[in-house]
């Protein structure tokens, strides 16, 4: 009893600090594997025991994916529909947010209630219908019928945090600017954006995020080669010069993954307190 | 000049003007469309057979006899309990790890965010590499410690470990920020106190951190759990659903039904069977977050 109480202090700091070394293995050693398979040289590819260690970088797989698919193309069409449906999903989330958190009109819950509830509804539960409208209004395989999905995607969760960064901000302000006669639209623009520019910066880096995981809705709408999106081009890239169905390049199929991957790390590495930030206030308040 | 009356009004319209590109945007892209999956269900509609026929309830009474659905809510079941389980219990230690004051604080915390800004589609499609039986980071582990190769993706039981384990690997961090904000929220004056009366480091997480966790927790269980059972790109890109319908999630299922076999009406009324389950855990989660506040 008593040695164990002596022996406990010195041990509970190594306890620890392996506990952190195991978890910093868990989660970056299969990421390393995925870089390390991008990587390898083709005939190196396949060994046993594994050698975790490059012995050489080769970029050939780079070069034969992107000759072989658009990647480039995949690239910018998952820019553009991550950017631009933020924007447009701030945009009209910044509209409801202000009047829902300022306005103090009935039915302001109702709305707040009927965002979250739309939310819960499975995207596989509305997809069917979906597809037929789009197919009636010619919006099949065109960026800006993607751009319509993806947004609406963002819309419930973009209004809630706004609503919330809002209600933080004292309304003050903005009272003595609508004493000075400014439109509504200059108090919008000039007071309201600048005070919770950290929550619009927040959900902006954490929608494009979403956008440019999004996988499922272009597996449904996006067909063509020119509207596709970079999550697409895994299954692609795998079957590049494919002798049978059971020939897999898992080469191939790792570089892609690392193409997608690098920029969400890029953002989450330089943003990391912003984005925990909106993922917390999207939950709490 | 305007009487009180007529500002009103006006903030009343300027109100409704300002929420209604919101409104109309979700009512024509989510409740619309759900409505109709609702309506469609009813029918028996196929794009490819040209069908818009009303059926009645045919479509639900054939899947009471569809063995794959069947197989699918096993394994919803089983895939949502065990990894609503594993990422609860992880989430709140990983929580633990990331709230002590240690060196490498600030990078930990940023390597937790990864899996979570990860695609889940590239982590489905790179778990199928990380699972492969010969050349598989995970084999190789296993192999170097017992010298087996588990056949992770062939077997039954396996599979459903390795969609399980993929997801939990995927879905803690979300989780473990989540309750760390919750840690950071409870005053440290309680745990003082409690030291006082003699309560040590377990004692004072089970008497005071889980009860005022607890609301936090069970809505995070909700949430998750509702999220589990909408899951598609793991099942979709690891196993297909396999070893036969093994690991088939329901929306998988809908996914098959509607874009492979091209069979709208009965792929509704599966879609509409997933909505039924997420009302159902939606509904009973809520129930039991009203007793733990008034516990509280």
């Amino acid at each position: 009893m008593n040695t164990q109480t002596n022996l406990w202090p010195k041990i509970r700091p190594a306890l620890f600090t392996l506990t952190v070394i195991l978890f910093l293995i868990v989660i970056l050693l299969p990421i390393y594997y995925i870089f390390l398979t991008a990587f390898a040289p083709s005939g190196k590819l396949f060994t046993v025991p594994l050698t975790y260690v490059p012995r050489s970088l080769a970029t050939a797989r780079f070069q034969d994916i992107f000759g072989a698919l658009p990647i480039a193309r995949y690239m910018l069409n998952s820019t553009l529909l991550a950017t631009f449906s933020t924007i447009l999903a701030l945009t009209v989330s910044l509209l409801a947010a202000y009047a829902i958190a300022r306005l103090n009109f009935p039915g302001a819950n109702m709305v707040m209630i009927g965002l979250l509830a739309s939310s819960m509804l499975p995207g596989t539960a509305t997809v069917i219908p979906l597809f037929q409208m789009f197919q009636t209004l010619k919006l099949m395989d065109t960026l800006h019928g993607l751009l319509i999905l993806y947004g609406s995607a963002l819309l419930p969760i973009t209004t809630w945090v706004l609503v919330s960064f809002l209600r933080q901000v004292p309304v003050e302000i903005e009272d003595a600017a609508k004493v000075d006669g400014a439109s509504f639209f200059q108090l919008l623009w000039r007071i309201v954006l600048p005070v919770i520019r950290p929550g619009v910066a927040t959900m902006f880096l954490i929608n494009f995020i979403i956008g440019w995981n999004e996988f499922f809705t272009p597996l449904i709408f996006a067909r063509g080669a020119g509207v596709k999106v970079i999550t697409m081009a895994l299954s692609e890239a795998q079957v590049i010069g494919a002798r049978s169905e059971f020939d897999v390049s898992w080469g191939n199929m790792s570089a892609v993954a690392i193409l997608t991957t690098i920029p969400v790390f890029i953002i989450t590495l330089i943003f990391q307190r912003q984005i925990v930030e909106g993922i917390t206030s999207g939950v709490f308040k | 000049m305007f009487s009180q009356h007529n500002l009103s009004t006006r903030r009343i319209v300027l109100a409704w003007l300002l929420v209604t590109p919101v409104v109309l945007w979700r009512l024509l892209t989510s409740v619309y469309p759900f409505l109709r999956t609702f309506y469609i269900s009813f029918f028996d509609n196929s794009p490819v057979r040209r069908t818009f026929d009303f059926v009645g309830l045919d479509n639900y009474m054939a899947l009471t006899r569809d063995a794959n659905v069947d197989a699918t809510l096993t394994f919803t079941l089983f895939f949502t309990v065990t990894s609503v389980a594993l990422q609860v219990v992880l989430g709140l230690a990983i929580a633990e790890l990331l709230n002590q004051r240690f060196k490498m604080r600030n990078f930990t915390r940023a390597v937790n965010l990864l899996p979570w800004a990860m695609a889940p589609i590239v982590i489905a499609t790179a778990a199928r590499w990380i699972f492969h039986q010969d050349y598989g980071l995970i084999n190789d582990i296993i192999w170097r410690l017992s010298g087996e190769r588990p056949l992770w993706l062939v077997n039954f039981t396996t599979a459903r470990f390795a969609v399980t384990i993929t997801d939990v690997w995927k879905n803690t961090a979300f989780l473990a920020v989540i309750f760390l904000s919750g840690l950071q929220g409870i005053p440290l004056e309680l745990y003082e106190a409690a030291k006082i009366d003699g309560a040590d480091g377990a004692r004072s997480y089970w008497y005071i951190t889980l009860p005022l966790l607890m609301p936090l927790i069970i809505s995070m269980i909700i949430f998750t759990a509702i999220f589990r059972v909408l899951t598609f790109e793991i099942v979709y890109a690891l196993t297909n659903g396999g070893p036969g319908t093994a690991t088939s999630l329901l929306s998988y299922l809908v996914y098959l039904e509607g874009f492979r076999v091209l069979n709208f009406g009965y792929a509704s009324a599966i879609a509409m069977l997933l909505f039924f389950i997420v009302l159902i855990v939606g509904v009973l989660g809520y129930g039991f977050l009203r007793r733990a506040w008034e516990r509280l």
